[in-house]
């Protein structure tokens, strides 16, 4: 089974990247436009049923993938 | 005495370094800022310096190269005017296109600051002279050089310097490519770093002495 | 919330909680909690250090600015001027190493630039934990790219450092960043004493979030189970963003568009503005409405407190701010006017219409408790009358520290930081000591670190001497005259009688050898509680000092560089100890004998002159694990060299003693050495001669390969990172 887990900065903390990007967007049309820039994980795994699947690919997330003092993710719906 | 424009983007943080080099050689640095528009029939040349434009967000190179100057270096280009982008500035040219290929982070995945020999596969015209080889410092993070069709760069002749000791996983070791007609040339070791025995080496002067002379 | 909570909340002590009623003449009030917690933290009072700092040789006809202001500033003579302090990041880098280091160095950067000098160059002085130790390669890592992720991105050179590793830093690392900056003949040295009734307070840089909220009053804590915790308060740095903000503050200063200039860094806008205030003995109004934020929902107390980085608090006359806002929009950033300065001595603070503050501002800075903690005058406890047996054999004497983390190359850390950027640098990070060529100048400035955490666990005081003396010789070995000194005192618990002692005694022997070699102490900073779980690190006053070569000549290099030339040791020797060789477990730790200055005085002269009359091409003041490691280190260029045929004890080859210096002298000069060494009182003793592709000491013999292949295995494999 195939999963996406999406990695972006935690709200609350200053998203460096996203900041610069909005910054040179600004005065080239596209005024306005917010941005945050993050990572989009792919896994691929072999699990008996999609709630295990997504349980480990938590753990995966939880164990590696994110920095909880920086970062939260998401985990998108695997085919 | 030949006037050289050099690209100020916001992160740039070799261009004064850059100004220097140029008057060791005796040229006349001017600053092109990121949001202006210039004239390329003012300019023997143009250097685009190394740095972090915009931090290296998204990706090196990729928001300095969609600036207002670079419609203008598109230009100069076009009109075959000497460009050399180091560093950060050969990273802007591959994202604006005036270079093939793209650099992308280094195969240890750690910044590396070192002196190394590179040397010459295919003699540019304006930058680095009859040497064959030169000692010069390189220190980046995002330094392996890929294309789809390095064969076919090194049949035209684009492959222009590499590595004797691949540092970053270059495709080819490549080191610096140009373009087809060889007025646009980038390079990811910084010569202005080597313009005098006190800096460690003078291999770097031929790489600005072309401009000016 | 009853006053007990209210008290721990705000890390407030019951005494001084008695001590704020007494200075209010009531209890306090709202924000004011908040202002008292960060202001009289030890972070910003130094309130446990203040007495003794206050007894320090911080003052000579080259001092411009000492400490009080944001950093020291010396003259160099000829119109320029250096700015240069050394800070510490420890607590941070514990919890997030690579934000920890990366926002250490963004801090010290803005204290230079504060002042209106020009980065040109960056060290690092770390000290983590044993190889096995929980964490200890994350962290590795994480503060090494965190110090390059940022020095390298905002374009200063990192010029030097020091590593070292010991058990004590286990669970409680330092990182110390030192930062220099160039004032060129005719740029104005900027402080941060408002000025002026009718003045605007204006706001620049990035945007204020929540982070790290209490940082100040959490760096003055030990670390416990519960740091897991205070994780949110993480701050996070943006080099791009301070490189904008280096060249707007530089571009304003230069138009002389500024009257005075802080940057908001421990307890952010509250220090700022109450220290600003305070200095220049005036009030400041100012409304929180017009702060920029990152998260509307954010509170007063949080918009005081937050250490958001890479913002500044500047004061102009209200004529300039148009043009100031135009600087800053140029390079991309906000400057915001968010009050003015008042006449009468009282900060106010408005948000949403309502008045939240009204207070004299010297109440929170000059009325912060100062405490004379309890201590004992040093006794020398590990000084003995011989020096207790080293048990190495001669050939594990060169080869065996080259393969522990204790002696092995640092290549790995210092690769990864742009030692070049500026096209400055003469000497980077593999030389001894970092050097950058001053503009328009023959004249070199040479950076060096200080203290040797094993002497340090050795003895507090001998220590302390050793944190200066030792960088002044290394200096001096390379034809540099110390010229002033940066120091950043890293201690464990104040409140514990032991560690006072230490830090008695260690600023005692450090101010003793600044003032006789006339190295004043400039700047600094202090970080207490460097403990966990009531263990306490080495106790560690690093040091950095900035000298001056003034001789055109070529610098002697630090590996020997031709054959047939003489080896000599120039000796001023008077300690005898177990040195390093305690951390490996072979010796036990010792001493012998005390230092004199007048006679060490005398070795930096005969090295400075030794320099202007040419008469060295390479030196090395013996460091760690004594004589034959560090010959063993003069080989790695590849030229060895074979001992003279008289026979030295083992003792000589091994122990470490303070001090002596390795130098390499073509035969015709050895003469003129003689005889300036005998001036100076300092023996010159032949060693031996270069040579071959081995290194020979007496009986033993090391071929400099295997001394390049234990060597250069390096700190990266140590940790698994390479």
């Amino acid at each position: 089974m195939k999963f996406g887990v999406k990695v972006l900065p935690r709200k609350q903390v200053l998203d460096t990247q996203g900041r610069a990007v909005e910054q040179t967007l600004q005065g080239q049309g596209f005024d306005g436009v917010q941005c945050r820039v993050g990572k989009y994980i792919e896994l691929e795994l072999d699990a008996s049923s999609h709630e295990e699947a997504e349980k480990k690919v938590k753990s995966v997330a939880e164990y590696v993938l994110y920095n909880p003092l920086i970062e939260d993710f998401e985990i998108v719906k695997g085919e | 005495m030949k006037k050289i424009g050099v690209l100020r983007f916001l992160g740039t943080n070799c261009d004064r370094d850059i100004w220097q080099a140029i008057e060791m050689v005796h040229g006349q640095p001017e600053w092109l800022w990121y949001q202006d528009q210039f004239d390329p029939n003012d300019y023997a040349g143009f250097v685009v310096p190394g740095g972090f434009s915009y931090g290296d967000y998204l990706r090196s190179g990729a928001l300095a190269a969609r600036t207002p100057v670079m419609k203008s270096l598109q230009e100069a280009a076009a009109k075959g005017k000497p460009i050399l982008g180091i560093c950060n500035g050969f990273q802007i040219l591959c994202e604006a296109h005036l270079l093939p290929g793209a650099l992308v982070q280094n195969e240890g995945r750690r910044f590396v600051d070192k002196w190394l020999d590179v040397q010459v596969s295919t003699e540019n015209k304006y930058f680095g002279g009859a040497d064959k080889s030169f000692h010069l410092p390189i220190a980046h993070q995002d330094g392996r050089f890929v294309a789809d069709n390095v064969d076919d760069l090194k049949s035209k002749g684009q492959v222009w310097v590499t590595y004797q000791h691949n540092p970053n996983g270059s495709f080819d070791d490549i080191a610096g490519v140009q373009n087809e007609s060889g007025n646009v040339a980038g390079l990811m070791p910084h010569p202005e770093r080597a313009m005098a025995e006190w800096m460690g080496g003078s291999d770097g002067l031929s790489f600005f002495e072309g401009m000016v002379s | 919330m009853t006053l007990e909570a209210k008290l721990g909340h705000y890390r407030i002590s019951k005494a001084e909680f008695e001590k704020i009623k007494v200075v209010l003449g009531r209890e306090p009030e709202g924000l004011e909690w908040a202002l008292f917690s960060a202001l009289w933290s030890e972070h910003c009072s130094y309130k446990s250090s203040k007495i003794h700092l206050k007894k320090l040789y911080n003052q000579s006809d080259r001092v411009l600015e000492s400490f009080g202001e944001n950093a020291g500033v010396i003259d160099l003579g000829e119109g320029e001027r250096v700015a240069f302090k050394m800070e510490s990041h420890n607590h941070p880098s514990f919890i997030e190493p690579y934000q920890g280091a990366a926002t250490g160095v963004g801090g010290i950067l803005r204290d230079i630039f504060t002042m209106g000098a020009r980065p040109i160059a960056l060290a690092n002085y770390l000290c983590f934990g044993q190889v096995k130790a929980p964490r200890m390669d994350y962290l590795v890592n994480g503060v090494v790219k965190g110090i390059g992720g940022y020095g390298n991105c905002v374009g200063v050179p990192t010029i030097t450092g020091q590593t070292n590793f010991d058990p004590s830093y286990d669970e409680n690392i330092l990182v110390n960043a030192l930062a220099v900056g160039l004032f060129r003949p005719g740029e104005n040295i900027f402080t941060s004493v408002a000025k002026g009734p009718g003045n605007l307070v204006v706001y620049v840089g990035a945007k204020t979030g929540r982070d790290g909220v209490h940082g100040a009053s959490m760096a003055s804590e030990s670390f416990d189970d519960d740091s897991e915790s205070k994780k949110p308060t993480v701050q996070i740095g943006d080099p791009f963003f301070e490189k904008c903000l280096i060249e707007s503050c530089l571009e304003v200063m230069k138009e002389d568009l500024v009257v005075a200039i802080q940057d908001m860094g421990a307890a952010g806008l509250t220090s700022s503005s109450f220290e600003m205030a305070s200095k220049g003995g005036v009030g400041l109004r100012l409304d929180l409405d017009k702060v920029p934020v990152r998260d509307s929902e954010i509170t007063a107390e949080e918009i005081m407190l937050s250490e958001s980085q890479e913002r500044m608090l500047l004061i102009c006359e209200p004529s300039r701010l148009k043009r100031i806002e135009e600087v800053f929009a140029k390079w991309g950033l906000d400057a915001v006017c968010v009050g003015e300065v008042l006449e009468d001595r009282v900060v106010k603070i408005t948000h949403e219409g309502e008045t939240l503050v009204e207070i004299d501002p010297d109440l929170l800075t000059e009325s912060a408790p100062q405490y004379d903690r309890p201590y004992k005058d040093w006794s020398s406890p590990r000084k003995s009358e011989t020096l207790p047996a080293i048990d190495v054999r001669l050939e594990q004497a060169a080869l065996g520290p080259l393969a522990t983390v204790h002696g092995n190359s640092r290549e790995f850390i210092y690769q990864q930081y742009d030692q070049r950027v500026g096209a400055q640098t003469i000497k980077d990070c593999q030389f001894p000591v970092g050097v950058v060529r001053l503009p328009d100048s023959d004249r070199r400035l040479g950076l060096v670190l200080g203290c040797r955490p094993h002497l340090m666990r050795m003895d507090a005081y001998l220590g302390g001497q050793d944190s200066v003396i030792y960088p002044t010789l290394q200096l001096a070995a390379y034809g540099f005259k110390a010229l002033a000194l940066t120091d950043c005192l890293n201690f464990g618990n104040p409140e514990k009688p032991e560690l006072m002692t230490e830090l008695v005694a260690a600023l005692g022997g450090m101010n003793q050898f600044c003032e006789r070699f006339d190295v004043p102490i400039i700047s600094g900073n202090v970080s207490l509680y460097n403990e966990t779980k009531d263990r306490n690190v080495t106790s560690t006053p690093s040091t950095g000092l900035v000298g001056l070569r003034d001789i055109e000549a070529p610098i002697p290099a630090a590996q020997f560089q031709a054959a047939n030339r003489k080896v000599l040791l120039l000796q001023q020797t008077q300690v005898h100890t177990t040195g390093a060789w305690c951390d490996l477990g072979l010796a036990r730790s010792a001493f012998t004998g005390s230092l004199d200055a007048d006679g060490l005085f005398g070795l930096q002269e005969a090295l400075i002159e030794a320099n202007e009359q040419q008469l060295i091409s390479s030196s090395r003041v013996v460091g760690r694990f004594g004589l034959a490691y560090n010959l063993a280190r003069m080989c790695l260029g590849g030229m060895g060299m074979s001992s003279v045929a008289s026979s030295f004890p083992s003792e000589f080859w091994v122990s470490e003693r303070l001090y002596e210096v390795i130098v390499e002298v073509d035969p015709s000069q050895v003469q003129a050495l003689q005889s300036l060494c005998q001036s100076k009182q300092v023996t010159a003793l032949e060693i031996g001669m270069t040579g071959g592709d081995q290194l020979n000491l007496e009986s033993s013999s090391i071929k400099i390969d295997q001394l390049l292949n234990s060597y250069q295995a390096g700190v990266g494999e140590s940790f698994g990172l390479a």
